[in-house]
């Protein structure tokens, strides 16, 4: 028991001395609760600043098609864009994920609201757009049909009706009326079916698993630096440049491996278990490409973190706790669109935003290394700098 | 010959040189044993004369080589064993050998010859294929120790290396340390074991405060008038006025039946005994002659060793 009291009195102790390590203990974890409070604040108060978005193009100039469209606007859980734009157009937009729903109301949507085989409302959601948000933008949607095509119908039985009789309160609208006035369509019209949960989940645990190579990558930097390898190494005339390159040539690789087994794992193990197996896109070549990209990003920021930091402790936090803020701001674990416009704004800086992008052109939106090009480029970008930063530090910590 | 002529360096950010105009000659074949307290400023100057830091002012020079023009050709000479294990644990004495050879550029066809050379020398030819994260202080010691003899160094700096190990240990690695010597290397030892670098060095270098205080053979500081000391008993018992003029000796260490003086010039021995006789101090039994490494060091830094 006495042992025990000061192995815990050493612990603090230890904690006391080491003022960064402290500071990372409780600093973190404040700024990732400030994050994530900040990301997730309109996703479940539902005010006006949320970001869902959607082009509606009504075709029809009958009342009820007014009306309908009229309903659609007044719902402030959704941002309505405003365009002039074709549906063609329009479609583009949505499929690339520039705005996430387009609402056509086709021509004669109005006059046939009635009829036996009405024309439906078109709602045409983007490829990465989550299956919760798709059912409740649809039920907001649908909704506002029903509304319409209800008082069309009690207006219409209530003509019907002989003079003072009043029999609408026994009217009954059928579910299957109602489903026929709405029709759900993918963006990209020749893809063979919506994406599965499991398409659209893997690109974003890809991308955050492979930036945890960061941990054990730079906690091994600072334990050789610690235990005086890296003096030896630079007295047997090992250059910095030399050092770096030989730690992310081999973490490089084993990223890419990892990338290999996760990917694996969606396409084989995945339906072996039950679930829906995941598809590669139609372009390995960009799937290369990002796969090359996001190691180099994420193996870059491993040694910029293990030259900053003094212990392999504080490793291991920074880079945890960097990677999970990584990982918020960048879309991987709330959608960026739920978060406020100035969230948006920041996230669109994370590494991690841009390989989800990429990922999600490549597993959702069918793209090839054209579309994932710019994304890649800026992980490039973002992978240089950080390395130029692992040698700017390490250069200062050899004079110190 | 290593010469280091006002050499000049500070961290950055330090309020303070850690190295301040040191100058200091090493002559080739020596093996030259470096002292001071922690913060002195031997690991900095051990980490420029390595290649590791670059002088900020003054010179030095190795074997008629300007440092800072020649720093790969000297490295390429040169060897540092650090204090630390600075090796890779999970590896196997072999694997670490090899890896430490190439990454020296020594040739390929020369690295089996260069192993089973520095296996001799460690000692360590039964463990060569096991993991050095199982091994003994001792054991990781030779390694360390090995590695640093792959490239057959004329100059090696060993800091420290006996830190932590048992005796049997230390005295394998003071032997082979000679024997490396004896061959022509010039050794540049640090060590917070006095006894050690008395035992083994034959030239000493004592810094403090980034500065070199004295330098020369152990011989010549211990029979210099720093290396001198005087330990006399007093015949008598001393009355209160005799001991409060005897305490006024700078540096005398009073004891209740004598008096030390360490260290002791002749003119502090002459001034002692004839202030001993105006106070009719009689006096037992007088030694004056040499101390030893420690107390010569304590004289020279005012503190402790280990101090900071």
């Amino acid at each position: 028991m006495r042992s025990l009291v000061h192995l815990i009195l050493k612990e603090w102790l230890v904690l006391l001395h080491d003022w960064h390590a402290l500071l990372l203990l409780f600093a973190m974890p404040v700024l990732f609760i400030l994050v994530m409070s900040l990301a997730l604040r309109d996703q479940f108060a539902a005010h006006k600043g949320v970001a869902i978005t959607y082009h509606l193009r009504n075709d029809d100039t009958h009342q009820a098609a007014l009306e309908v469209e009229q309903k659609i606007r007044e719902d402030e859980h959704f941002r309505f864009e405003a365009s002039a734009a074709s549906e063609v157009e329009l479609l583009e937009r949505v499929g690339r994920d520039a705005v996430h729903f387009l609402v056509v109301i086709p021509s004669g949507f109005g006059a046939a609201l009635l009829d036996d085989a009405p024309v439906a409302v078109r709602v045409t959601s983007g490829p990465a757009v989550e299956p919760a948000v798709e059912l409740l933008f649809e039920a907001a949607v649908r909704g506002a049909v029903t509304d319409v095509f209800t008082a069309a119908r009690i207006a219409r039985i209530e003509r019907s009706l002989p003079e003072g009789a009043n029999d609408a309160g026994s009217l009954s609208i059928e579910r299957e009326d109602v489903d026929a006035l709405v029709e759900r369509r993918a963006a990209d019209a020749s893809a063979p079916e919506r994406p599965s949960a499991v398409q659209q989940n893997v690109p974003a645990w890809l991308l955050f698993a492979m930036f945890f190579i960061a941990i054990p990558l730079s906690t091994t930097w600072v334990q050789e630096r610690q235990q005086g390898t890296f003096a030896r190494l630079r007295a047997m005339g090992v250059t910095r440049s030399r050092m770096l390159l030989g730690k992310l040539v081999p973490y490089f690789a084993i990223n890419l491996l990892q990338v290999g087994s996760m990917l694996c794992v969606g396409v084989y193990l995945v339906p072996l278990c039950g679930g829906d197996a995941l598809t590669l896109g139609q372009s390995p070549a960009a799937l290369v490409v990002m796969a090359l990209a996001v190691s180099f990003a994420s193996v870059s920021y491993a040694l910029l973190i293990a030259n900053v930091v003094t212990t392999s402790e504080q490793a291991t936090i920074f880079t945890g706790v960097s990677n999970l803020l990584l990982a918020v701001l960048g879309g991987i674990m709330v959608p960026r669109f739920v978060m406020p416009q100035a969230m948006q704004a920041i996230g669109s800086w994370s590494p991690m935003a841009w390989g989800l992008e990429g990922f999600l052109d490549i597993f959702l939106r069918r793209g090839g290394v054209d579309e994932v090009g710019g994304e890649a480029v800026w992980l490039g970008a973002f992978g240089i700098a950080c390395l130029l930063g692992a040698a700017l530090f390490m250069g200062r910590r050899r004079a110190k | 010959m290593i010469e280091i002529e006002r050499l000049t360096f500070r961290y950055p950010g330090a309020p303070v040189d850690a190295l301040s105009e040191l100058s200091l000659r090493v002559r080739s074949g020596s093996l030259f044993g470096l002292l001071g307290p922690n913060g002195s400023g031997k690991t900095t100057l051990v980490s420029i004369l390595a290649g590791i830091l670059p002088a900020q002012r003054g010179a030095v020079t190795i074997d008629g080589l300007e440092l800072a023009h020649n720093t790969r050709a000297i490295q390429s000479t040169s060897s540092l064993v650090p204090q630390e294990y600075a090796f890779y644990p999970r590896l196997s004495v072999l694997e670490n050998l090899r890896f430490f050879a190439a990454v020296q550029a020594i040739p390929a066809h020369e690295v089996p010859s260069r192993i089973d050379e520095v296996l001799t020398i460690s000692g360590l030819g039964d463990a060569r294929k096991r993991r050095a994260e199982h091994f003994s202080g001792g054991m990781k010691r030779r390694l360390n120790f090995a590695i640093g003899m792959l490239n057959r160094p004329r100059l090696l700096f060993l800091d420290e290396p006996t830190v932590g190990i048992d005796p049997q240990s230390r005295a394998f690695i003071l032997d082979t340390v000679r024997r490396v010597n004896a061959q022509g290397t010039t050794v540049i030892y640090t060590s917070h074991y006095m006894e050690e670098v008395e035992a083994l060095c034959d030239e000493i270098g004592v810094m403090d405060h980034g500065r070199l205080l004295i330098q020369g053979s152990l011989a010549r500081l211990l029979g210099g008038e720093h290396g001198r000391e005087l330990v006399c008993t007093f015949s008598a018992s001393l009355a209160a006025e005799q001991r409060a003029r005897l305490a006024t000796l700078d540096g005398a260490e009073l004891r209740a039946d004598g008096l030390k003086l360490s260290p002791c010039s002749e003119t502090e021995l002459r001034s002692v005994l004839e202030l001993c006789r105006e106070l009719g101090v009689g006096l037992g039994r007088v030694k004056y002659g040499h101390g030893n490494l420690e107390e010569l060091f304590l004289h020279m830094t005012q503190r402790s060793l280990r101090d900071d």
